[in-house]
C-alpha cells in the first residue's frame, strides 16, 4: 500500500472540504430564488385553499394578490375573498407535530366565530399517519365548525378521538386521525392557542 | 453485464446483505415516497461511487471514511436542493428522509467494497444496480403496505367503496413500522428460498 505523509493528508482533506464547500454554496445560492419562489407560491396556494379556492400553484401568487389584503405587516393575517363570495379572515397557525413543526392557515368568517376552511402542512410527520393532516378529508372536516360553544365560551375546534369527551359538542370538534395521536394533539393545540391569540385582536 | 445484476436478487443490499433496512421501514407506508426515495438513493449511490472511484488512488487510507462521507453528504445535499428547487412537492413528501440518505449503509458499503478498488465505469454501474436493488424492495414493500393499509395505490383509491360498505377494513398495522419489518422478513425468506 502507498504511504501518505501527514502533510499530504492535511492538505488533501483541506482541499477537498474547500472544493465541496464552494460548490455547495454556489448550488445553494444559485437555486435560492427558485426555492423562495416555490415557498411563496405555496403559501399563497395554502391560504387560497383554506378560503375554498382550488388554484394551481403556478397561478397562486397572482390570484392571491387579487383576492387578499394584508391586515398585519408580519404576513400572519389577511382579509380574503372566499370561494363563495363572502369575505373572511385568514390567520396563520403554527404548532408542533410528532417530528417537527406543523403549520397552516385558518379562514374564519368575518365575525371570527366560524371556521370557513383550513389548510395544514407539516415538515416531517410520518407518511400515512401524521402526514394525513394534509388530506383533503381531514381539512374538509373543519369547515363550518364553531369556535365558541352555546354559552359563548371560547373552545376552539377540538381534534378528538371519535367517541371520547362527549361534553364537547359536535359543532366544536372534528375526528382525530387514528394512529397519529401526537400529531392530532398538535393540531388541537395549534387551533386552540393560535386562534385565541388572534381573536383577541378583534 | 450479468455480474452487475446481482444486487437485484442474489446480492440484494436489503434482502441478502441486510443493509439500509431502517429507511426501508420508514419510507414505505406509501408508494410515491418509496419510488422517489429509491431514485434519490440510486443517484447518490451512482454519483458517489463514480467520484470515489475516480479519486481512489489519491485517497489516504487512514481518512478514507471521512472522504467517503464528505462525497456522499455533498451529493445528498445537492439532490435535496435540486428537489426543493424543481420538484417541490416531491421534496416535501420526502422531507427528512433525503437527508438521512447520508446514513444509508448501502452507499458507504458500496464505496468501501467496490468503488475503492474498481475503475470508474464498473463503479458507476455497481452504484446504479445497488440503488435499483434497494429500490425494488422498497417498491414491493410499499405496494403491499399502501394497498392493504390505506386501500390506495399512488394515492388513488383501488379498494372499491362497495367493499368498505360490506365491512372491509384497512389494516392499520400495515402502515406502522413493525409490519414493514415483517414484510421485509417475508421477502428475505423468499429470497433465501430462491437463492438455495
Amino acid at each position: 500500500m502507498k504511504k501518505f505523509s501527514n502533510t499530504y493528508i492535511f492538505l488533501y482533506i483541506t482541499a477537498l472540504v474547500t472544493v465541496i464547500a464552494v460548490v455547495l454554496t454556489l448550488v445553494s445560492t444559485g437555486l435560492k430564488p427558485r426555492r423562495d419562489r416555490n415557498k411563496e407560491a405555496e403559501k399563497c396556494q395554502q391560504i387560497l385553499r383554506a378560503a375554498g379556492h382550488d388554484i394551481d400553484r403556478s397561478k397562486a401568487v397572482d390570484a392571491f394578490s387579487n383576492l387578499a389584503v394584508p391586515l398585519t405587516d408580519d404576513g400572519r393575517q389577511y382579509q380574503i375573498v372566499c370561494a363563495d363570495g363572502t369575505k373572511g379572515i385568514a390567520i396563520r397557525l403554527d404548532g408542533k407535530g410528532l417530528w417537527g413543526p406543523i403549520w397552516g392557515y385558518a379562514v374564519l368568517s368575518e365575525d371570527g366565530k366560524t371556521v370557513k376552511g383550513v389548510c395544514f402542512d407539516h415538515k416531517s410527520e410520518t407518511p400515512g399517519l401524521g402526514a394525513k393532516i394534509t388530506d383533503e378529508a381531514f381539512m374538509k372536516s373543519f369547515e363550518g365548525k364553531k369556535l365558541y360553544d352555546k354559552d359563548g365560551n371560547y373552545v376552539s375546534v377540538r381534534v378528538l378521538k371519535p367517541g371520547t369527551s362527549a361534553e364537547v359538542a359536535e359543532e366544536n370538534r372534528v375526528d382525530a386521525i387514528s394512529g397519529a395521536t401526537i400529531t392530532s394533539r398538535g393540531v388541537d393545540q395549534m387551533m386552540k392557542e393560535e386562534l385565541v391569540l388572534e381573536i383577541n385582536h378583534f | 453485464m450479468k455480474k452487475y445484476l446481482g444486487p437485484l436478487s442474489k446480492e440484494n443490499p436489503i434482502l441478502v446483505q441486510t443493509l439500509g433496512v431502517c429507511s426501508a421501514l420508514a419510507v414505505t407506508a406509501q408508494l410515491k415516497p418509496a419510488v422517489v426515495m429509491a431514485l434519490s438513493v440510486t443517484v447518490v449511490c451512482a454519483c458517489s461511487n463514480l467520484i470515489i472511484s475516480l479519486i481512489r488512488n489519491t485517497i489516504p487510507p487512514r481518512i478514507r471514511i471521512i472522504v467517503q462521507l464528505l462525497v456522499v453528504s455533498f451529493f445528498v445535499i445537492v439532490v435535496d436542493q435540486v428537489l426543493q428547487a424543481t420538484l417541490y412537492d416531491v421534496s416535501k413528501l420526502l422531507s427528512v428522509f433525503v437527508g438521512l440518505i447520508i446514513t444509508n449503509c448501502i452507499i458507504m458499503g458500496r464505496l468501501e467494497a467496490f468503488a475503492l478498488s474498481h475503475k470508474p465505469l464498473p463503479s458507476l454501474m455497481d452504484g446504479v444496480m445497488n440503488g435499483l436493488g434497494y429500490g425494488l424492495v422498497l417498491v414491493v414493500v410499499a405496494f403491499f403496505r399502501e394497498l392493504f393499509g390505506s386501500g390506495t395505490l399512488w394515492n388513488h383509491q383501488v379498494v372499491p367503496d362497495s367493499w368498505y360498505a360490506a365491512g372491509y377494513l384497512n389494516n392499520g398495522l400495515m402502515i406502522l413500522p413493525p409490519m414493514a419489518l415483517i414484510l421485509v422478513g417475508c421477502l428475505i425468506w423468499t429470497q433465501n428460498a430462491i437463492s438455495n
